[in-house]
This record gives structure tokens, C-alpha cells and sequence, in this order.
């Protein structure tokens, strides 16, 4: 019916507009291999950011990429330091007096003294019932460089909970949504979920900043990142996919630093389960459990097995005889315990076969594999487990008593002190406190922690508190993830920051 | 006209009330709790009477009918609320995410229509020729790739190998090429079938055998009669897809970094951020009932017979 020269047209037309389309423009090609001209690096994140604000963004960009700074800070070897605050006193714990760095300006150029900050932290308590909630302020006073506070009661770890990124102090009396901080990079334009480009900031109160202007990105996609690192659209690339880990590796122009995180995968034993309310049923179940299997073959070499809530270099972290996978002291626990053993399977008291319910989820991609191996494992004992996924774990533990184990992960020292996962996790009221643990001498002891000002004698109470969480087996810990970074041979002086709070720093540089 | 448009306008307002109380209900029937979130129960040690506070404080304590009645009426107030996260205006979050989704969804359609337009017909005029097997196989694969496997490979071979676009994030027209080539290309694998199956179905009607017997040139018949025929049915296809690509396309904006409104619900909804969810649902009801008015007022210039029966029928 119709002559096919007309269509003809059609092919060439629809490959020319594609082709088109597809042309390359000298902005949009990404840099050679070598490092950039002008000092600049880019940095991938695996977390996307909707918002700027330090006071209010849930994943702390303001601070992670230097724009705003806090009080205090968490060093490398995870202690407290000065930062915007020189130096800090409290004799009772309630009462803190703070002398602000002085020379030290915001971005805006206004010099940083105790009423900027007081305006700060008002504004944050303001704005995020967290950090309310996370500092208790009662009162701030603000007299020159001297920042006096008050809290609502004896609050020893006041001073780590300033390190928290949304205390960050900005300058309040500016307008337009981009905040001005006191870091070594100020903000050149802010696209919510996207990207961050940022300047030098040619003030800094701390020396020179090496870079002259630098890139936050982010892209929540592992494989993406990858391939973002390959094409050169990053030259650092925060959590790349661990399969490709080999890939990178090969590559000389690439490094990659990979160290044990703050976060702790945990399994968490319902103390409303008749049997595992008993430690010595916790204890034996807890030798089924294979951390070297886990921390090499599930996470392919990229964990360390947990003895404890916390990494081994805290000083509140006991000196732990190393948990090992043991299937006959399992049954020999089982047995001491009263529970009865034939033919290597364990079976109640009164002669029934242990059957748990575990629940995992999906956000994580190793805990479900975590719980198919515990699963494994428990069943050469005889014991049965069921495995359930649920989509949001915090919701489901919190509302239902359903379960008899779980597995979970959290940061446990966010900030440098223990006493956050102590008090959310094993104090009665605590929100974290899934598995309904009631140790009354655990509880006296955190209660204890929270009213000691003197840092020995929180760790030490820290200590054995520590110590009673496993002698008793609350919990059985199982893994560290690591944090795993990829950058190019030409950026210099990057620091892995356990606590993650700390990703472009002033002394970044390429060559 | 008018009568139908104010006609569509209070179809419109019950449809918000209907669709707004219907969703309000069962978000909040969707077991799930903003206050942990609020209060970042994973990095603050916090109480439980704490979170039993906050959940007073925002009034999620009150009866349902309360909780949607003060909704309604700051709604009234073009007031959609602030997020409970970051603490914005929810509009004001709206608008920025709504350009970069409308940009990626024309974008999206822009590659499709370039695809599936030419090669439908073609597959439809040439019939059992290479060019309809062409297309069918096109079409079979194309609906059968996963589309985030398909944007990985993209990323691939344009902006790992060949260097000429870029992988991810937004700000140029070049940002645009990757995501829309993705979506487009999955869309145009539905689009090239139900083209050829449409431009068939026009080319037996009478009123196309009478044309060639009036003795109109091919390409008149073509594009003045069959095509538009064939039009009516697509057009209700491509409305539903516009909607679908409005709200869903997240898999592509987490695998190109695109701040798009896909992403932001996603997260919302995570988050039980409920002043985002329910102005996200007010939003894209309104969008949605636009672009339904849009294609009804098109039905009646690509056919103008429907125009004509309304007036025999009023």
C-alpha cells in the first residue's frame, strides 16, 4: 500500500536525533585519569541527602563535608577533642563551662563567640526533638568567649553527645537556605539528593586547606558508585560494592582502606522465651554461632568477629576469651542446663525439640544469610528456626513479642562513650531494649554510668557493665562490618573516619 | 466546553476528599511509627516515654477523624504541612523535586515516542516483513531487561568505556540522556506492539477503504485518517504511563542519583514522614485528574466524531 522509500526515511532520521543525543560535550565528559588541575577531588557517598541544614539532615553532610563544625570532636583513636571549643569543665556534671576557640569565623565572615553559639544550639534544640532530646539543656549563658550550660540534670556525657552532627555551630543570623559554618569548605550550591560543590575556605582558623574546591556526591546504588569511580566522575568512592573489592584492587591507581566500623551486627534473644530467658541456654546457643564463617565467607573478609557490643581497643571493652563455634560444648551447655541430649539433639526438659522464631530483614543483605547460617548450625543440634524477614525491624521487635531472636545492627559508640547503647539497649525503658532485658544489677550499674563524671570511672563502670552483658550473654554479638573506601593514588592524606563523621578534611590533597 | 470543564472541577474536589481521607486512613493504618525516626532512636539513647511524648506532641495520639479533620483544614489553608524530618514545607520540597521528575519523565517519553512511533508503524505497514519480526523481538526484550540492569549497562558503555556522557547526577540535558534512555526504551517495547496492533486495526475500517477508493494519496490516508484513528486508544495508554512515570521511577533516580519525586516518597514513606506522603497524594491526584482532563479535551481533537456525539446526545 505504501511505497517503502517513505519509511526509509525513518531509520536514518530516528539514528541521526539518537546519535544526537548521545554526542559528548566537552562539560559533560569526565576528567582524564590524572588528578585535577585545579586541587579538586569528588567524593562518592552511599547515602543520599535531602537537606543541608546541619541542625536537621539526617545524614550530616553539613559536617561530613566540611562545611560546619561542632564543639567537640571524636579523634582517630575514637577519644574526645577540642574543636570549636578550647577546652571544657564540669565539677558536678550538670553544670558545663565551654571556652569558645577564639579567632574563629563563620563563612559569612561574623566571628564565632559564645552568643553565636548559644543561638546555634538553641536553634537545634529548636528544630530537632533528637538533639533535645540528646543533650537535656536546661540553660545556656553566653558572656564573650565563655558558653555556660546547664542541663535538666547530672549529665556526665554531655560533652560526647556535642559531638553528634546536628549540634553543629552555624551562623543563625544569615539568610537563604545554605547554612554558613566555620569549616575549611564553604558552600558553593547545594542540589538536595544530588550534589554538593564546595570552595576553599580561604579563612580557615586552622591553617591552610589544601584543596580548592571539592565535590560531595551521592548515589545509593553500590554497583553505580562502582562504575562512577571507573568513569572518573569520583575520585573517592565511600563503600563501593564488596564483590569488586578483587577489581579495585588490581588496579594500581586505586587504594583501598578497609577498617573495622562502630556498628556491631548483634542477635538479640527474646528474655520473654521461656527458654532463652536462662543464660545457660543464651550461652550455649551462642556456640552455634560461626563468627570467623560469618566475618569471611558471608562478608567476604570485610568484617571482624565481635566478642563484645564495642571494638577491642575501647577501654571499656573486657578482655574477652575468644568466642569460638563449638557444636559439642553447645550440647554440653544444653545439657548442664537440664536440657536433654540424645543422639547429639537437644530436647526441653520435658522431652519436646526446641523450636525459635528469628526474625531478619533485608536492608542489610548479610543478615538474612547470618540467619540461614545460625539456622544451619542449630540444626545439627535438633533445634528448629524459622526464619522470618520483615520490612522495618525497629517497628516490628518494638510492637510485637512474636519472636524469639533477632538479628539487628547499630552503631554502639557513636559518639566515643558506651553509655548510648548501654542506656538504649539494656536499661528498661530503653527504646532499643527489643529483647526485654530486666537485669536489676545491670540497670544500677548504667544508672550509675550516668551520674559519673569522671571519665576512669566511666569506663570503668562502663567496663563491668560490659563484662555482666557477657558474662550473662544478654546479647551474642556477632560481627564489626568494615568501612570500606576506594580513592585514586592521587588524592592524599584521606582518613578513614571510624566514626564516619569526618570525610573532607583540610589536609585532603592531590597531586 | 465550560460546562464539561466546571463538571470535571467537582468531580475533581470529591475525588480530593474521597482519595485524601482514604489514603490518610490507611497510612495510618499501616503499622509504623514517624516518632523513631524523629528521634532517631538508632543514634540517641532514647526512652520509651519519650517517644510516648512525641507521639502526643504531634498528635498522633488523637482519633483518626481529628487527626484528618486538622489535615483538611490547614489543607484548606494551602498549607500541606512540614516534614517531620527535615523540617521544611512539604510544597516547598514539591517543587524542587517536580521539575527534575518532569524533565525525566519528558525525556522518557521523548526516546519512546522516537522508538515505538516509527518502528510500530513500519512494523504495522510491513507486516510479516523483517522489519515487524524486528520489532517483535525488540519488544520481547525489551519488556523482559530489567530496567536498573539496563541502566547499569548504559552507565557501561557510555560513561565507563566511551567517556561521552555522564553517570549519574543532574544539571545539563546530558544528565538527562541515560535515565530517559532506560525508562524510554523499556516503554517503548510496550508502545511498538500496541502501535502496529492500533494502525492495523484502523487500516480495516471502511472509512479508510472509502479514502483509497476516492483515490487520496497514501500519505494523506496515512496521516490524516489512519493515524489519527489510531491515536484515541494510545492516548489513554500514554496518559496512564505519564502517571507512572510521575510517581515511579525510583529504581532509575537511586541508579542515577536523580533528585526526582520517586525517591523523595520512597524515603518518605520509610520514614512514615506522613505530612510528605499526604501531600505527595494530594499532589499527584491533581496531576494525574489534569492530564485525564488533558487527554479527554485531546479525544475531541484527534476524533472530532466524539466532540460531535456529546452534541447530538445534550
Amino acid at each position: 500500500m505504501f511505497k517503502l522509500s517513505y519509511f526509509k526515511l525513518f531509520i536514518p532520521t530516528v539514528m541521526a536525533v539518537m546519535m544526537a543525543a548521545c554526542a559528548s560535550s566537552p562539560s559533560a565528559s569526565p576528567s582524564p585519569s590524572a588528578a585535577p588541575q585545579d586541587k579538586s577531588v569528588t567524593l562518592l557517598f552511599n547515602v543520599q541527602s535531602p537537606s543541608i541544614d546541619p541542625h536537621s539532615d539526617v545524614n550530616y553532610t553539613a559536617v561530613r563535608a566540611g562545611v560546619s563544625e561542632t564543639l567537640i570532636k571524636v579523634n582517630k583513636d575514637l577519644k574526645l577533642e577540642a574543636w570549636l571549643a578550647e577546652k571544657w569543665d564540669s565539677k558536678d556534671g550538670q553544670h558545663w563551662t565551654f571556652n569558645i576557640r577564639p579567632g574563629v569565623n563563620f563563612h559569612s565572615g561574623k566571628a564565632v563567640n559564645a552568643a553565636a553559639v548559644k543561638a546555634s544550639l538553641e536553634r537545634a534544640l529548636k528544630l530537632n526533638p533528637s538533639v533535645k532530646n540528646a543533650l537535656h539543656i536546661r540553660d545556656i549563658h553566653a558572656d564573650g568567649q565563655i558558653l555556660t550550660i546547664t542541663t535538666d540534670k547530672p549529665f556526665p556525657e554531655f560533652v560526647s553527645e556535642l559531638v553528634h552532627p546536628n549540634t553543629a555551630i552555624i551562623d543563625t543570623t544569615t539568610t537563604g537556605d545554605l547554612p554558613s559554618g566555620t569549616g575549611p569548605f564553604k558552600i558553593a550550591s547545594f542540589r538536595a539528593g544530588s550534589e554538593l560543590n564546595l570552595d576553599r575556605n580561604e579563612q580557615y582558623w586552622n591553617g591552610k586547606v589544601k584543596l580548592k574546591h571539592a565535590k560531595f556526591m551521592f548515589n545509593e546504588d553500590a554497583n553505580a558508585r562502582q562504575l562512577a569511580f571507573q568513569a572518573k566522575t569520583a575520585d573517592i568512592v565511600y563503600r563501593p560494592p564488596i564483590e569488586s573489592l578483587e577489581l579495585l584492587k588490581a588496579d594500581s591507581t586505586v587504594k583501598v582502606d578497609s577498617l573495622p566500623s562502630l556498628r556491631t551486627h548483634q542477635l538479640i534473644y527474646n528474655m520473654n522465651n521461656n527458654d532463652l530467658k536462662k543464660t545457660a541456654v543464651r550461652k550455649a546457643f551462642d556456640n552455634l554461632i560461626n563468627r570467623d564463617e560469618i566475618a569471611s565467607g558471608i562478608m567476604s573478609g570485610q568484617g571482624t568477629p565481635a566478642q563484645g557490643p564495642f571494638l577491642s581497643d575501647f577501654p571499656f571493652s573486657p578482655k574477652y576469651i575468644t568466642k569460638q563455634f563449638d557444636l559439642n560444648a553447645a550440647r554440653e551447655g544444653f545439657k548442664q542446663a537440664g536440657y536433654t541430649v540424645q543422639n547429639g539433639k537437644v530436647a526441653n526438659p520435658d522431652g519436646k525439640p526446641l523450636h525459635l522464631t528469628l526474625l531478619t530483614y533485608q536492608s542489610r543483605a548479610e543478615l538474612p544469610l547470618i540467619s540461614q547460617l545460625i539456622q544451619a548450625n542449630a540444626k545439627e543440634l535438633g533445634i528448629t528456626i524459622d526464619i522470618r524477614q520483615v520490612d522495618n525491624i525497629d517497628e516490628y521487635l518494638a510492637a510485637h513479642q512474636d519472636w524469639d531472636l533477632a538479628t539487628y545492627s547499630s552503631i554502639t559508640v557513636p559518639r566515643g562513650d558506651a553509655s548510648y547503647f548501654l542506656n538504649a539497649a539494656y536499661m528498661p525503658e530503653g527504646a532499643l531494649n527489643y529483647g526485654r532485658v530486666h537485669v536489676p544489677e545491670l540497670t544500677g550499674m548504667i544508672s550509675q554510668l550516668n551520674t559519673t563524671v569522671n571519665e576512669e570511672e566511666r569506663n570503668k563502670l562502663a567496663l563491668k557493665a560490659v563484662t555482666l552483658i557477657d558474662q550473662e550473654n544478654l546479647q551474642s554479638f556477632l560481627v564489626h562490618p568494615n568501612n570500606v573506601v576506594a580513592y585514586r593514588d592521587y588524592v592524599h592524606n584521606w582518613v578513614t573516619s571510624q566514626s564516619e563523621y569526618y570525610l573532607l578534611t583540610q589536609d585532603l590533597d592531590v597531586n | 466546553m465550560f460546562k464539561s470543564i466546571a463538571k470535571k472541577f467537582l468531580e475533581l474536589v470529591l475525588f480530593f476528599l474521597i482519595l485524601s481521607f482514604v489514603s490518610f486512613c490507611l497510612l495510618k493504618l499501616v503499622p509504623g511509627d514517624p516518632v523513631r525516626s524523629i528521634l532517631r532512636v538508632d543514634d540517641v539513647a532514647v526512652s520509651n516515654q519519650q517517644i510516648m511524648d512525641m507521639r502526643s506532641q504531634l498528635g498522633l495520639d488523637q482519633s483518626l477523624p481529628v487527626q484528618y479533620g486538622k489535615w483538611l483544614i490547614q489543607l484548606l489553608q494551602f498549607d500541606f504541612g512540614q516534614s517531620y524530618l527535615t523540617h521544611r514545607p512539604v510544597f516547598t520540597e514539591f517543587m524542587e523535586k517536580l521539575p527534575y521528575t518532569l524533565l525525566l519523565t519528558g525525556g522518557s517519553l521523548f526516546i519512546m515516542l522516537l522508538i515505538a512511533l516509527p518502528l510500530g508503524t513500519m512494523a504495522a505497514l510491513y507486516r510479516n516483513r523483517w522489519i515487524d519480526r524486528a520489532s517483535r523481538v525488540f519488544a520481547l526484550i525489551g519488556s523482559s531487561i530489567p530496567s536498573f540492569w539496563l541502566g547499569l549497562l548504559f552507565i557501561e558503555w557510555f560513561a565507563v568505556k566511551l567517556r561521552i556522557l555522564p553517570s549519574m547526577g543532574e544539571g545539563t540535558a546530558f544528565h538527562l540522556v541515560l535515565p530517559s534512555l532506560t525508562l524510554g526504551l523499556a516503554m517503548a517495547a510496550v508502545y511498538v506492539r500496541m502501535i502496529r496492533a492500533s494502525l492495523i486495526e484502523s487500516s480495516g475500517q471502511d472509512f479508510i477503504k472509502a479514502a483509497q477508493a476516492r483515490g487520496i494519496s497514501p500519505i494523506r490516508i496515512f496521516f490524516r485518517h489512519m493515524l489519527r484513528h489510531s491515536l484515541v486508544p494510545l492516548i489513554t495508554v500514554f496518559s496512564e504511563s505519564i502517571g507512572s512515570l510521575l510517581g515511579g521511577t525510583v529504581v532509575i533516580e537511586v541508579l542515577f542519583a536523580y533528585p526526582g519525586l520517586g525517591k523523595w516518597i520512597v524515603d518518605a514513606i520509610a520514614a512514615r514522614d506522613y505530612p510528605i506522603i499526604q501531600g505527595y497524594t494530594v499532589f499527584m491526584a491533581a496531576f494525574i485528574v489534569c492530564i485525564n482532563i488533558l487527554v479527554e479535551l485531546s479525544y475531541r481533537w484527534v476524533n472530532p466524531e466524539i466532540a460531535l456525539k456529546e452534541k447530538r446526545l445534550s
